[in-house]
């Protein structure tokens, strides 16, 4: 049996007084979307962004791949400690619910910055990529444009395209599409399940329950800090097993009801 | 972070020494001749004054420390700086010997190396022309009496019973009595003689003598350098004995006055001009020294400080108390001491402690430091105020600390800071007259001593006012398009 390439365990997080990750443990294979539901402080934003390392948990272990980092035994300061993060960091991409494109730079500059700055891989090489990727997204015909000259489906577009040129192990979605206009929602859930077929690994924390049904082969459902229920969609969300889990899905299926 | 604070040093560190070579404009000095810098007011004629056709430096005591260096071998620099400057300068060796009139009295004797006298004369009384009851000192007690605050004749109207209004020179002072702000003058007899023939003032007269006051001139220098008032003492005695001082004596006051009895002075004047024609005469040199010191002053001082800005910025921000605490230390003391007070000490207060500066490095150090402060607090708010999500963004794509600042956070934080850091500049376009107090000859220095040699204030105060505006307002027409520029992506 292989290693699954995302591995949590035992992840903790205390926000001054609040416990907000209470040990939360999961794995997602290579290949696979996972996608994490539950309600808001839940935990499930901190979860993907603990793996990220813009979130550092008091205690527990994240691996991807080959980088494993323990939470626990990580040094409080130092070279060892932002090296370790470093590699950790690396190995994932994540797309932000305010896409927080670089406004001063143009949609082909924001996704080549990673490669070109960071990873000092030459220019025609990361253009030619940052082309491709803005194909991809559907927006090779605004490579000049600046985020401010974008509609919201746009630039959460340049967003993702930003985070895979990076060519992270696992892209993150943290509630890619909370923020838009209900008629752009579409344009960008697509571009999140192309990735999918193609073989990406996502971890995508989203409100979307119908999104959540058609794309994830694993869905987490996050309530207080703990995973509370996982497997495929058809189980958690078509036929969940805890109170817990029901209540938020009749709440978010049926608003108002 | 660490190297970004080395590296802002750094620049600091170049942009003095360029600041050192720019202040080193003073002739080279032939190895073996000594410099001697000599202070005077250059606006106490007819002693030290400007030429009003050549712009010259010239007058009785010019022209006699000038022959003495020639018997003496000394090369000669002359810095021009208010009367009461001129003995801070002299105790902070900015410079070496004071040529302006400097009576002997026995506090001097005691503190100063002081020459043989070159100048016999006596005090005079000067009051506004309609009052007639103030004759002789006793007349004085209890009046406003215009002085030069460390000159020997605020002494003699101190001594008098008179209170002191302190003026930058004598015809400050004489303005300030045609103005009823002083009732009183107390000043050299050859002075006021030659201030009345050049003014042609009829509001003002010499009302008596200061009786007693026949008093003696020297050339002063620090106690300690003995050996240049030596070397002055016999180049004296050989001027007097060839008639050197004799002649340089009569072309200006058809008198001897190197010695006693040497005859009744008088004083011609020079022509008076209009108001216009002396707008004329000092429209290039000011322009010049606008240029040439005050905005090139300006221009070092901002870079520089802005440089230490973004250091003193980034260690506010850092959560290292080592970096914060200093910081903010930093700029609590900036911005909460006089601009003028942190002139004097970087210029006249650090020699003590053996930090010499040249008088163009004190100043770029001074306004920097001052600089920096203000700006730094402008930086730092710019910094905090881009979203913290553009450095979570930046982080996720793998730039690190340095590249993250320089690519994504400074370039924002720059549109946010353009307004206030634009303030900053035109304030400091307009600070610099600062530095005239610490013996830097800028624009208004330059000015100020075409004022007290042309008693033309009001329009020559005027011209170098709209000096001022024009600057500023061409740079903040610089302002306007920078900040076009960077709105292009908002």
């Amino acid at each position: 049996m292989t290693t699954p390439l995302v591995r949590v365990s035992g992840l903790t997080k205390t926000f001054g007084d609040t416990a907000v990750l209470k040990g939360v443990d999961f794995e997602a294979a290579a290949g696979t979307s996972t996608v994490l539901l539950g309600p808001s402080g839940s935990g499930k934003t901190t979860v993907l962004r603990s793996l990220d390392t813009l979130e550092i948990p008091d205690a527990g272990v994240v691996g991807i791949g080959d980088v494993e980092v323990d939470f626990g035994t990580l040094p409080a300061q130092g070279r060892d400690r932002e090296a370790r993060l470093r590699a950790l960091r690396a190995q994932s991409g994540i797309v932000f619910q305010q896409h927080h494109l670089f406004p001063h730079k143009t949609a082909l500059e924001n996704i080549i910055e990673g490669p070109l700055v960071a990873q000092r891989r030459p220019r025609d090489e990361v253009v030619a990529e940052g082309r491709a990727l803005l194909a991809q997204v559907g927006l090779e015909d605004r490579e000049d444009s600046y985020p401010s000259q974008l509609s919201g489906g746009q630039q959460q577009r340049v967003g993702i395209a930003r985070a895979l040129a990076i060519k992270p192990r696992v892209v993150l979605f943290d509630e890619p599409t909370s923020a838009l206009d209900p008629e752009l929602v579409g344009e960008v859930l697509a571009v999140i399940k192309d990735l999918a077929t193609q073989g990406w690994t996502t971890l995508i924390v989203t409100h979307e329950i119908r999104f959540a049904e058609q794309v994830a082969d694993q869905v987490l459902f996050l309530d207080g800090g703990v995973v509370v229920e996982h497997g495929p969609p058809a189980q958690v969300i078509g036929d969940p097993q805890q109170e817990r889990t029901r209540t938020f899905l009749r709440r978010v299926l049926h608003p108002g009801a | 972070m660490r190297r970004l604070l080395v590296r802002s040093l750094a620049a600091v560190v170049v942009a003095l020494a360029v600041t050192a070579g720019l202040g080193a404009a003073s002739p080279a000095s032939a190895a073996d001749e000594p410099v001697v810098v000599v202070g005077t007011e250059g606006t106490y004629p007819p002693f030290t004054f400007h030429d009003p056709d050549t712009d010259d430096l010239t007058g009785y005591d010019i022209e006699v420390v000038k022959a003495v260096a020639k018997e003496a071998g000394w090369r000669l620099t002359f810095v021009e700086s208010s009367f009461d400057s001129l003995f801070v300068a002299l105790d902070s060796q900015r410079i070496d010997v004071i040529a302006n009139q400097i009576s002997i009295n026995p506090e001097r004797e005691a503190k100063y190396g002081l020459s043989t006298p070159y100048t016999y004369s006596r005090g005079v009384i000067v009051t506004p022309s309609d009052v007639d009851d103030i004759t002789t000192l006793k007349d004085i007690k209890g009046l406003r009496a215009a002085q030069s605050t460390t000159s020997n004749w605020a002494g003699v109207a101190k001594e008098a019973g008179a209170k002191i209004e302190a003026v930058d020179g004598l015809s400050q002072a004489a303005k300030v009595l045609e103005q009823g702000r002083a009732d009183v003058i107390v000043n050299d007899n050859i002075a006021i003689l030659d201030y009345l023939a050049t003014s042609g003032t009829k509001k003002i007269k010499i009302a008596g003598e200061a009786e007693g006051q026949q008093t003696q001139q020297a050339l002063m220098f620090r106690k300690a350098d003995s050996q240049l008032k030596e070397q002055a003492d016999a180049a004296l005695q050989t001027l007097r004995d060839d008639g050197t001082l004799k002649r340089i004596s009569e072309d200006y006051f058809k008198a001897d006055v190197s010695i006693e009895d040497g005859g009744e002075a008088q004083a011609e004047g020079r022509a008076g001009r209009s108001a216009l024609d002396v707008v004329k005469d000092q429209a290039w040199p000011v322009l010049k020294a606008l240029v040439k010191v005050t905005i090139p002053l300006t221009a070092i001082s901002f870079v520089v400080g802005l440089a230490l800005a973004l250091g003193v910025a980034l260690a506010r921000i850092s959560p290292r108390r080592l970096l914060s605490v200093p910081a903010g230390v930093f700029i609590s003391i900036v911005r909460g001491t006089p601009l003028l007070l942190q002139l004097a000490i970087v210029f006249y207060g650090l020699p003590e402690i053996g930090l010499n500066f040249d008088r163009y490095v004190a100043a770029v150090l001074a306004f920097s430091i001052n600089i920096a402060g203000y700006a730094a607090e402008i930086i730092r708010s710019a910094i905090l105020a881009v979203p913290k999500g553009q450095t979570e963004a930046a982080r996720t794509i793998g730039l690190d600390y340095r590249q993250t600042l320089r690519r994504v956070v400074l370039p924002q934080a720059l549109r946010t800071a353009v307004p206030p850091l634009s303030n900053s500049l035109l304030s400091l376009v307009k600070d610099t007259s600062l530095a005239s107090t610490i013996l830097v000859v800028e624009a208004f220095r330059v000015t100020l001593n075409a004022a007290n040699e042309s008693t033309e204030y009001l329009a020559l105060l005027i011209l170098l006012g709209f000096y001022y505006w024009v600057v500023c307002w061409i740079l903040s027409i610089g302002q306007r398009r920078l900040e076009t520029r960077l709105d292009r992506y908002v």
